[in-house]
Protein backbone atom coordinates (compact mmCIF):
# COMPACT_ATOMS: atom_id res chain seq x y z
CA UNK A 1 0.00 0.00 0.00
CA UNK A 2 2.73 2.27 0.41
CA UNK A 3 4.44 1.66 -2.69
CA UNK A 4 1.41 2.56 -4.23
CA UNK A 5 0.77 5.54 -2.02
CA UNK A 6 4.05 6.83 -2.76
CA UNK A 7 3.57 5.55 -6.97
CA UNK A 8 0.59 7.70 -7.53
CA UNK A 9 2.15 10.56 -5.60
CA UNK A 10 5.18 10.51 -7.56
CA UNK A 11 2.98 10.26 -10.69
CA UNK A 12 0.72 12.91 -9.42
CA UNK A 13 3.53 15.31 -9.33
CA UNK A 14 4.68 14.66 -12.71
CA UNK A 15 0.78 15.23 -14.29
CA UNK A 16 -0.40 18.03 -12.59
CA UNK A 17 -3.19 18.49 -14.44
CA UNK A 18 -4.37 14.44 -13.57
CA UNK A 19 -2.71 14.05 -10.54
CA UNK A 20 -4.85 16.17 -9.06
CA UNK A 21 -7.47 15.62 -6.88
CA UNK A 22 -11.27 16.25 -8.64
CA UNK A 23 -11.92 18.91 -6.15
CA UNK A 24 -9.00 21.35 -7.47
CA UNK A 25 -9.82 20.27 -11.15
CA UNK A 26 -12.92 21.47 -10.59
CA UNK A 27 -11.97 24.26 -8.48
CA UNK A 28 -9.70 25.48 -11.48
CA UNK A 29 -12.24 25.01 -13.82
CA UNK A 30 -15.44 26.84 -11.81
CA UNK A 31 -12.41 29.80 -11.17
CA UNK A 32 -11.68 30.28 -14.61
CA UNK A 33 -15.38 30.32 -15.54
CA UNK A 34 -16.47 32.84 -12.35
CA UNK A 35 -13.61 34.90 -13.93
CA UNK A 36 -14.91 34.92 -17.33
CA UNK A 37 -18.53 35.68 -16.04
CA UNK A 38 -16.62 38.69 -14.19
CA UNK A 39 -14.78 40.14 -17.22
CA UNK A 40 -18.45 38.87 -19.04
CA UNK A 41 -20.33 41.68 -16.25
CA UNK A 42 -17.97 44.04 -16.49
CA UNK A 43 -17.28 44.32 -19.49
CA UNK A 44 -20.87 43.92 -20.79
CA UNK A 45 -21.86 46.83 -18.00
CA UNK A 46 -19.28 49.50 -19.22
CA UNK A 47 -18.67 48.71 -22.90
CA UNK A 48 -16.98 51.80 -23.64
CA UNK A 49 -15.42 53.30 -20.04
CA UNK A 50 -13.36 52.03 -17.34
CA UNK A 51 -10.73 50.08 -16.37
CA UNK A 52 -11.37 47.01 -17.89
CA UNK A 53 -12.19 48.79 -21.29
CA UNK A 54 -8.82 50.36 -21.17
CA UNK A 55 -6.92 47.49 -20.38
CA UNK A 56 -8.50 46.10 -23.18
CA UNK A 57 -7.16 48.96 -25.34
CA UNK A 58 -4.10 48.49 -24.18
CA UNK A 59 -3.97 44.66 -25.23
CA UNK A 60 -5.64 45.29 -28.63
CA UNK A 61 -3.37 47.83 -29.42
CA UNK A 62 0.20 45.22 -28.43
CA UNK A 63 -1.25 42.19 -30.28
CA UNK A 64 -2.47 44.66 -33.34
CA UNK A 65 1.69 44.20 -34.35
CA UNK A 66 1.30 40.70 -34.44
CA UNK A 67 -1.90 40.84 -36.24
CA UNK A 68 -0.16 43.11 -38.95
CA UNK A 69 2.62 40.07 -39.12
CA UNK A 70 0.07 37.89 -39.55
CA UNK A 71 -1.79 39.60 -42.44
CA UNK A 72 1.34 40.15 -44.57
CA UNK A 73 2.65 36.81 -43.95
CA UNK A 74 -0.73 35.44 -45.21
CA UNK A 75 -1.60 38.53 -48.08
CA UNK A 76 0.09 36.28 -50.50
CA UNK A 77 -1.98 33.32 -49.54
CA UNK A 78 -5.17 35.21 -49.18
CA UNK A 79 -4.41 37.11 -52.56
CA UNK A 80 -4.46 33.59 -54.72
CA UNK A 81 -7.38 32.16 -52.54
CA UNK A 82 -9.21 35.28 -53.29
CA UNK A 83 -8.22 36.04 -56.99
CA UNK A 84 -9.58 31.92 -57.57
CA UNK A 85 -12.45 32.58 -55.46
CA UNK A 86 -13.46 35.71 -56.98
CA UNK A 87 -12.96 33.36 -60.54
CA UNK A 88 -15.45 31.07 -59.49
CA UNK A 89 -17.58 33.81 -58.15
CA UNK A 90 -17.87 35.02 -61.52
CA UNK A 91 -18.78 32.40 -63.11
CA UNK A 92 -21.25 31.54 -60.99
CA UNK A 93 -22.53 35.34 -61.01
CA UNK A 94 -22.83 35.00 -64.74
CA UNK A 95 -24.70 31.88 -64.58
CA UNK A 96 -27.27 33.76 -62.23
CA UNK A 97 -27.06 37.35 -63.88
CA UNK A 98 -27.67 35.16 -67.46
CA UNK A 99 -30.88 33.69 -65.51
CA UNK A 100 -31.61 37.29 -63.90
CA UNK A 101 -31.88 38.83 -67.64
CA UNK A 102 -33.47 35.36 -69.01
CA UNK A 103 -36.51 36.05 -66.75
CA UNK A 104 -36.40 39.90 -66.83
CA UNK A 105 -37.01 39.53 -70.52
CA UNK A 106 -39.53 37.47 -70.70
CA UNK A 107 -41.06 39.92 -67.98
CA UNK A 108 -40.38 42.75 -70.43
CA UNK A 109 -41.75 41.01 -73.16
CA UNK A 110 -44.98 39.58 -70.99
CA UNK A 111 -45.49 43.42 -69.84
CA UNK A 112 -45.57 44.34 -73.41
CA UNK A 113 -48.07 42.38 -73.97
CA UNK A 114 -50.35 42.62 -71.47
CA UNK A 115 -49.96 46.58 -72.08
CA UNK A 116 -51.49 45.93 -75.31
CA UNK A 117 -53.99 43.63 -74.54
CA UNK A 118 -55.02 46.11 -72.28
CA UNK A 119 -55.12 48.69 -74.72
CA UNK A 120 -57.25 46.90 -77.02
CA UNK A 121 -59.34 46.01 -73.94
CA UNK A 122 -59.51 49.24 -73.29
CA UNK A 123 -60.61 50.36 -76.56
CA UNK A 124 -63.16 47.42 -76.76
CA UNK A 125 -64.77 48.78 -73.65
CA UNK A 126 -65.22 52.12 -75.63
CA UNK A 127 -67.04 50.30 -77.87
CA UNK A 128 -69.30 48.80 -75.62
CA UNK A 129 -70.11 51.83 -73.83
CA UNK A 130 -70.34 53.74 -77.07
CA UNK A 131 -73.53 54.85 -79.05
CA UNK A 132 -72.70 52.39 -81.69
CA UNK A 133 -72.96 49.41 -79.55
CA UNK A 134 -76.08 47.05 -80.78
CA UNK A 135 -79.16 46.65 -78.37
CA UNK A 136 -80.10 43.47 -77.27
CA UNK A 137 -76.85 42.06 -76.95
CA UNK A 138 -74.39 41.74 -73.97
CA UNK A 139 -70.39 41.74 -74.78
CA UNK A 140 -68.09 38.62 -73.31
CA UNK A 141 -64.65 39.69 -73.65
CA UNK A 142 -62.14 37.26 -74.57
CA UNK A 143 -58.56 36.59 -75.94
CA UNK A 144 -57.31 35.72 -78.71
CA UNK A 145 -55.50 32.65 -77.99
CA UNK A 146 -54.37 31.23 -81.71
CA UNK A 147 -54.38 33.32 -84.95
CA UNK A 148 -54.07 31.76 -88.75
CA UNK A 149 -51.95 29.50 -89.45
CA UNK A 150 -51.01 31.03 -92.33
CA UNK A 151 -52.61 32.27 -95.88
CA UNK A 152 -55.35 30.03 -96.30
CA UNK A 153 -56.14 29.54 -92.81
CA UNK A 154 -58.54 32.30 -92.09
CA UNK A 155 -59.84 31.34 -88.58
CA UNK A 156 -58.74 32.29 -85.20
CA UNK A 157 -59.06 30.69 -81.74
CA UNK A 158 -60.39 32.89 -78.62
CA UNK A 159 -60.72 32.38 -74.84
CA UNK A 160 -64.71 31.94 -74.06
CA UNK A 161 -67.01 28.97 -75.42
CA UNK A 162 -70.27 27.96 -74.52
CA UNK A 163 -69.69 28.47 -70.51
CA UNK A 164 -70.08 32.03 -71.51
CA UNK A 165 -72.69 31.94 -73.77
CA UNK A 166 -71.16 31.69 -77.10
CA UNK A 167 -72.96 29.96 -79.65
CA UNK A 168 -72.38 28.66 -83.49
CA UNK A 169 -72.91 32.26 -85.32
CA UNK A 170 -72.27 34.42 -82.17
CA UNK A 171 -70.55 37.43 -83.78
CA UNK A 172 -67.39 38.41 -83.03
CA UNK A 173 -66.36 42.77 -82.86
CA UNK A 174 -62.68 44.60 -82.14
CA UNK A 175 -63.36 47.85 -80.81
CA UNK A 176 -62.95 49.01 -84.37
CA UNK A 177 -65.55 46.73 -85.98
CA UNK A 178 -66.62 43.65 -87.18
CA UNK A 179 -64.35 40.48 -86.96
CA UNK A 180 -66.26 37.31 -87.82
CA UNK A 181 -68.90 34.81 -86.47
CA UNK A 182 -68.57 31.86 -84.26
CA UNK A 183 -68.01 28.86 -86.36
CA UNK A 184 -67.89 25.95 -83.76
CA UNK A 185 -67.83 26.03 -80.06
CA UNK A 186 -65.98 24.61 -77.11
CA UNK A 187 -66.52 24.75 -73.59
CA UNK A 188 -63.81 27.36 -72.72
CA UNK A 189 -62.47 28.21 -76.61
CA UNK A 190 -64.54 28.89 -79.45
CA UNK A 191 -63.28 29.18 -83.48
CA UNK A 192 -63.62 31.97 -85.35
CA UNK A 193 -64.34 32.66 -89.09
CA UNK A 194 -62.71 35.71 -90.16
CA UNK A 195 -64.44 38.13 -92.97
CA UNK A 196 -61.75 37.22 -95.04
CA UNK A 197 -62.90 33.64 -94.53
CA UNK A 198 -63.99 32.76 -98.18
CA UNK A 199 -67.16 31.14 -96.85
CA UNK A 200 -68.10 34.27 -94.59
CA UNK A 201 -71.17 36.40 -96.50
CA UNK A 202 -72.01 39.58 -94.29
CA UNK A 203 -75.16 42.02 -95.45
CA UNK A 204 -74.35 44.86 -95.58
CA UNK A 205 -74.91 48.76 -96.57
CA UNK A 206 -73.50 51.75 -97.49
CA UNK A 207 -74.43 54.39 -94.52
CA UNK A 208 -73.92 57.21 -96.98
CA UNK A 209 -75.77 56.09 -100.02
CA UNK A 210 -78.06 53.45 -98.62
CA UNK A 211 -76.93 50.85 -100.88
CA UNK A 212 -76.98 47.26 -99.82
CA UNK A 213 -74.73 44.28 -101.06
CA UNK A 214 -72.81 41.36 -99.31
CA UNK A 215 -69.51 42.07 -97.98
CA UNK A 216 -67.35 38.72 -99.05
CA UNK A 217 -63.82 37.73 -99.17
CA UNK A 218 -61.38 39.93 -101.97
CA UNK A 219 -58.13 39.62 -102.46
CA UNK A 220 -55.72 39.96 -99.46
CA UNK A 221 -56.47 41.35 -96.70
CA UNK A 222 -59.37 43.19 -98.73
CA UNK A 223 -63.11 42.45 -98.62
CA UNK A 224 -65.90 42.93 -101.72
CA UNK A 225 -69.31 44.85 -101.34
CA UNK A 226 -70.86 42.20 -103.60
CA UNK A 227 -74.01 42.02 -105.58
CA UNK A 228 -74.40 46.11 -105.82
CA UNK A 229 -76.45 46.73 -108.85
CA UNK A 230 -74.27 48.51 -111.66
CA UNK A 231 -76.71 51.67 -111.43
CA UNK A 232 -76.23 52.02 -108.11
CA UNK A 233 -73.64 54.91 -106.76
CA UNK A 234 -70.82 53.96 -104.25
CA UNK A 235 -68.03 56.48 -103.68
CA UNK A 236 -64.61 56.03 -102.87
CA UNK A 237 -64.34 56.61 -99.13
CA UNK A 238 -67.98 55.12 -97.83
CA UNK A 239 -68.92 53.25 -94.65
CA UNK A 240 -70.09 50.01 -94.92
CA UNK A 241 -71.56 48.11 -91.79
CA UNK A 242 -73.82 45.27 -90.90
CA UNK A 243 -77.29 45.41 -92.86
CA UNK A 244 -78.98 43.66 -89.58
CA UNK A 245 -82.55 42.57 -89.68
CA UNK A 246 -85.01 43.80 -92.18
CA UNK A 247 -87.13 40.16 -92.20
CA UNK A 248 -88.52 39.33 -88.89
CA UNK A 249 -89.03 35.53 -90.36
CA UNK A 250 -84.94 35.60 -91.58
CA UNK A 251 -83.28 37.47 -88.98
CA UNK A 252 -79.63 37.84 -89.72
CA UNK A 253 -76.52 36.93 -87.64
CA UNK A 254 -75.77 40.28 -86.81
CA UNK A 255 -77.50 43.10 -85.34
CA UNK A 256 -77.48 46.55 -87.81
CA UNK A 257 -75.01 48.43 -87.68
CA UNK A 258 -71.66 47.13 -86.29
CA UNK A 259 -68.63 49.11 -88.46
CA UNK A 260 -67.00 46.66 -91.26
CA UNK A 261 -64.92 48.83 -93.35
CA UNK A 262 -64.29 51.79 -96.02
CA UNK A 263 -64.61 51.72 -99.74
CA UNK A 264 -61.51 52.14 -101.21
CA UNK A 265 -62.44 51.31 -105.08
CA UNK A 266 -65.26 51.59 -107.37
CA UNK A 267 -65.24 49.35 -110.32
CA UNK A 268 -66.55 48.25 -113.47
CA UNK A 269 -66.94 46.42 -116.35
CA UNK A 270 -69.12 46.36 -119.38
CA UNK A 271 -69.63 42.60 -119.27
CA UNK A 272 -70.06 42.61 -115.50
CA UNK A 273 -73.74 43.12 -113.82
CA UNK A 274 -72.56 44.46 -110.57
CA UNK A 275 -70.50 46.92 -109.43
CA UNK A 276 -66.63 46.05 -107.97
CA UNK A 277 -66.72 47.36 -104.59
CA UNK A 278 -63.42 47.08 -102.84
CA UNK A 279 -63.73 47.72 -98.92
CA UNK A 280 -61.06 47.34 -96.18
CA UNK A 281 -61.81 46.18 -92.94
CA UNK A 282 -61.53 48.04 -90.26
CA UNK A 283 -60.78 45.81 -88.05
CA UNK A 284 -57.22 44.92 -87.73
CA UNK A 285 -57.83 41.14 -88.20
CA UNK A 286 -53.82 39.85 -88.25
CA UNK A 287 -53.23 41.46 -85.38
CA UNK A 288 -55.99 41.00 -82.65
CA UNK A 289 -55.24 41.02 -79.19
CA UNK A 290 -59.03 41.26 -77.31
CA UNK A 291 -62.01 40.73 -79.19
CA UNK A 292 -66.20 40.64 -78.22
CA UNK A 293 -68.55 38.25 -78.45
CA UNK A 294 -72.00 39.83 -79.02
CA UNK A 295 -74.32 37.12 -77.17
CA UNK A 296 -78.03 37.83 -77.54
CA UNK A 297 -79.73 38.51 -74.11
CA UNK A 298 -82.48 37.10 -76.01
CA UNK A 299 -82.15 33.49 -76.97
CA UNK A 300 -84.31 33.21 -80.34
CA UNK A 301 -81.77 36.50 -81.89
CA UNK A 302 -79.70 33.83 -83.49
CA UNK A 303 -80.63 31.35 -85.75
CA UNK B 1 2.81 19.34 -17.21
CA UNK B 2 6.16 21.37 -16.82
CA UNK B 3 6.89 25.09 -17.59
CA UNK B 4 8.29 24.65 -20.93
CA UNK B 5 5.18 22.73 -21.94
CA UNK B 6 2.90 25.59 -20.14
CA UNK B 7 5.18 27.95 -22.57
CA UNK B 8 4.82 26.01 -26.10
CA UNK B 9 0.96 25.58 -24.82
CA UNK B 10 0.75 29.47 -24.38
CA UNK B 11 2.83 30.08 -27.44
CA UNK B 12 0.94 27.86 -29.50
CA UNK B 13 -2.46 29.25 -28.35
CA UNK B 14 -1.06 32.33 -28.99
CA UNK B 15 -0.42 32.05 -32.54
CA UNK B 16 -3.45 30.62 -33.27
CA UNK B 17 -5.49 32.96 -31.69
CA UNK B 18 -4.10 35.78 -33.78
CA UNK B 19 -4.05 33.41 -36.96
CA UNK B 20 -7.34 33.20 -36.27
CA UNK B 21 -8.34 37.13 -36.22
CA UNK B 22 -6.19 38.11 -38.68
CA UNK B 23 -6.43 35.48 -41.46
CA UNK B 24 -8.77 32.49 -40.80
CA UNK B 25 -11.83 34.75 -40.38
CA UNK B 26 -11.52 36.05 -43.66
CA UNK B 27 -12.02 32.11 -45.15
CA UNK B 28 -15.58 31.68 -45.74
CA UNK B 29 -16.75 28.57 -47.56
CA UNK B 30 -19.96 27.65 -48.19
CA UNK B 31 -20.46 29.94 -45.37
CA UNK B 32 -18.43 27.89 -43.07
CA UNK B 33 -15.14 29.86 -41.33
CA UNK B 34 -12.30 27.32 -40.42
CA UNK B 35 -11.39 27.60 -36.47
CA UNK B 36 -7.65 26.98 -36.10
CA UNK B 37 -7.91 28.28 -32.79
CA UNK B 38 -10.47 25.77 -31.59
CA UNK B 39 -8.85 23.05 -33.43
CA UNK B 40 -4.97 23.91 -31.53
CA UNK B 41 -6.83 24.32 -28.48
CA UNK B 42 -8.89 21.04 -28.69
CA UNK B 43 -5.63 19.34 -29.54
CA UNK B 44 -4.01 20.48 -26.50
CA UNK B 45 -6.94 19.45 -24.31
CA UNK B 46 -6.21 16.10 -25.56
CA UNK B 47 -2.48 16.17 -25.00
CA UNK B 48 -2.34 17.66 -21.59
CA UNK B 49 -5.82 17.49 -19.30
CA UNK B 50 -8.20 18.82 -18.16
CA UNK B 51 -6.42 21.90 -16.64
CA UNK B 52 -4.84 22.85 -18.90
CA UNK B 53 -7.36 22.58 -21.68
CA UNK B 54 -9.80 25.24 -18.99
CA UNK B 55 -6.80 27.65 -18.73
CA UNK B 56 -5.85 27.14 -22.49
CA UNK B 57 -9.77 28.01 -23.96
CA UNK B 58 -9.28 31.18 -20.68
CA UNK B 59 -6.29 32.31 -22.21
CA UNK B 60 -7.02 32.10 -25.97
CA UNK B 61 -10.74 33.29 -25.14
CA UNK B 62 -9.35 36.48 -23.29
CA UNK B 63 -7.06 36.97 -26.50
CA UNK B 64 -9.22 36.66 -29.07
CA UNK B 65 -11.99 39.25 -27.17
CA UNK B 66 -8.75 41.44 -26.37
CA UNK B 67 -7.72 41.58 -30.11
CA UNK B 68 -11.17 41.49 -31.78
CA UNK B 69 -12.35 44.60 -28.76
CA UNK B 70 -15.17 42.10 -27.98
CA UNK B 71 -16.81 41.42 -25.31
CA UNK B 72 -14.50 40.44 -22.49
CA UNK B 73 -14.94 37.04 -21.14
CA UNK B 74 -17.47 35.78 -23.63
CA UNK B 75 -14.70 33.76 -25.98
CA UNK B 76 -13.07 32.83 -22.50
CA UNK B 77 -16.39 31.74 -21.30
CA UNK B 78 -16.70 29.21 -23.82
CA UNK B 79 -13.45 27.96 -24.52
CA UNK B 80 -12.70 27.06 -20.62
CA UNK B 81 -15.72 24.80 -20.89
CA UNK B 82 -14.91 23.39 -24.26
CA UNK B 83 -11.08 22.98 -23.23
CA UNK B 84 -12.03 21.73 -19.74
CA UNK B 85 -14.52 18.62 -21.84
CA UNK B 86 -12.29 18.00 -24.45
CA UNK B 87 -9.18 17.72 -21.14
CA UNK B 88 -11.45 15.28 -19.21
CA UNK B 89 -12.29 13.23 -22.52
CA UNK B 90 -8.36 13.01 -23.14
CA UNK B 91 -7.79 12.05 -19.68
CA UNK B 92 -10.21 9.26 -20.03
CA UNK B 93 -12.30 7.51 -22.95
CA UNK B 94 -10.54 9.21 -25.56
CA UNK B 95 -6.94 8.50 -24.45
CA UNK B 96 -4.44 6.77 -27.13
CA UNK B 97 -7.69 6.58 -29.20
CA UNK B 98 -6.91 7.66 -32.57
CA UNK B 99 -10.33 8.64 -33.61
CA UNK B 100 -10.37 11.53 -30.51
CA UNK B 101 -9.23 14.90 -32.32
CA UNK B 102 -11.18 14.56 -35.35
CA UNK B 103 -14.21 13.16 -32.68
CA UNK B 104 -13.29 15.93 -30.55
CA UNK B 105 -13.00 18.61 -32.92
CA UNK B 106 -16.67 17.77 -34.95
CA UNK B 107 -18.22 17.91 -31.48
CA UNK B 108 -16.28 21.05 -29.75
CA UNK B 109 -17.20 22.61 -33.31
CA UNK B 110 -20.88 22.11 -32.26
CA UNK B 111 -20.96 22.86 -29.03
CA UNK B 112 -19.07 26.04 -29.49
CA UNK B 113 -21.16 27.19 -31.88
CA UNK B 114 -24.04 27.02 -29.87
CA UNK B 115 -22.38 27.85 -26.41
CA UNK B 116 -21.79 30.84 -28.53
CA UNK B 117 -25.51 31.75 -29.42
CA UNK B 118 -26.17 30.79 -26.43
CA UNK B 119 -24.32 33.60 -24.71
CA UNK B 120 -25.16 36.10 -27.25
CA UNK B 121 -28.70 35.59 -26.71
CA UNK B 122 -28.41 35.57 -22.71
CA UNK B 123 -26.45 38.88 -23.20
CA UNK B 124 -30.04 40.11 -25.06
CA UNK B 125 -27.20 40.43 -28.52
CA UNK B 126 -27.94 39.89 -31.86
CA UNK B 127 -28.10 35.99 -32.19
CA UNK B 128 -28.83 34.63 -35.81
CA UNK B 129 -29.42 30.89 -35.09
CA UNK B 130 -29.95 30.43 -38.70
CA UNK B 131 -27.50 31.86 -39.78
CA UNK B 132 -25.45 29.53 -37.48
CA UNK B 133 -26.72 26.27 -38.87
CA UNK B 134 -26.14 27.45 -41.95
CA UNK B 135 -22.07 27.32 -41.80
CA UNK B 136 -22.41 24.96 -39.15
CA UNK B 137 -21.26 21.76 -41.47
CA UNK B 138 -18.76 23.94 -43.54
CA UNK B 139 -17.29 24.87 -40.17
CA UNK B 140 -17.53 21.12 -39.37
CA UNK B 141 -15.67 20.25 -42.39
CA UNK B 142 -12.70 22.92 -42.59
CA UNK B 143 -12.34 22.09 -38.60
CA UNK B 144 -11.49 18.60 -39.33
CA UNK B 145 -9.47 19.32 -42.47
CA UNK B 146 -7.37 21.48 -40.36
CA UNK B 147 -7.26 18.94 -37.29
CA UNK B 148 -4.93 15.97 -38.84
CA UNK B 149 -1.94 18.89 -39.20
CA UNK B 150 -2.39 21.09 -36.23
CA UNK B 151 -2.91 17.88 -33.97
CA UNK B 152 0.46 16.35 -35.77
CA UNK B 153 2.12 19.57 -34.38
CA UNK B 154 1.25 20.13 -31.63
CA UNK B 155 2.01 16.81 -30.43
CA UNK B 156 5.48 17.26 -32.12
CA UNK B 157 5.68 20.02 -29.41
CA UNK B 158 4.13 18.54 -26.57
CA UNK B 159 4.82 14.97 -26.52
CA UNK B 160 2.24 12.83 -25.35
CA UNK B 161 2.86 11.45 -21.94
CA UNK B 162 3.51 8.22 -21.07
CA UNK B 163 1.28 5.15 -19.82
CA UNK B 164 2.65 5.15 -16.58
CA UNK B 165 2.00 9.10 -16.09
CA UNK B 166 -1.64 8.62 -16.99
CA UNK B 167 -2.24 5.85 -14.28
CA UNK B 168 -3.43 8.28 -12.05
CA UNK B 169 -6.10 8.86 -8.22
CA UNK B 170 -5.46 5.28 -7.48
CA UNK B 171 -7.45 4.39 -4.65
CA UNK B 172 -6.04 2.67 -1.69
CA UNK B 173 -8.43 0.32 0.31
CA UNK B 174 -7.65 -0.78 3.55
Amino acid sequence: MAVLASSAQRKSDRHPSRGRSAGVRRAVLVVLVLGALALLTISFRSPTSGVLHDAQGYGASALRPFQVAAERVARPFRDAYGYVSSLTGAKSENVKLRGEVRRWRAQALANQAAAKENASLKRLLDYEQGPTYPKDYRAVNASVISFPSGPFDQQLTISAGSNRGLRVNTPIVSADGLVGRVTNVGRETATVALLTDPDSVVAARDLTSKVSGLIEHGQGNTLILDHVAKEQVVNKGDMIVTQGTRDRRYPDLYPYGIPIGQVISVGTSDIASYLTVQVAPFAKLTTLDAVAALVPTKPSKLP
Amino acid sequence: MTIADGLKAAALLFIAAIMQVSIFTQIHVFGGVPDVLLVTLVAIALLRGAIVGAGGGFFAGLLVDTATLGQLGLTSLVLTVAGYWIGRYGETTGRDRAHAPFLSVAVVTILYSVGLLLVHFVLGERAPAGAMLEGLGPAIVLNLILTAPVYALVRRLLRPLERSDLATEVQLLG
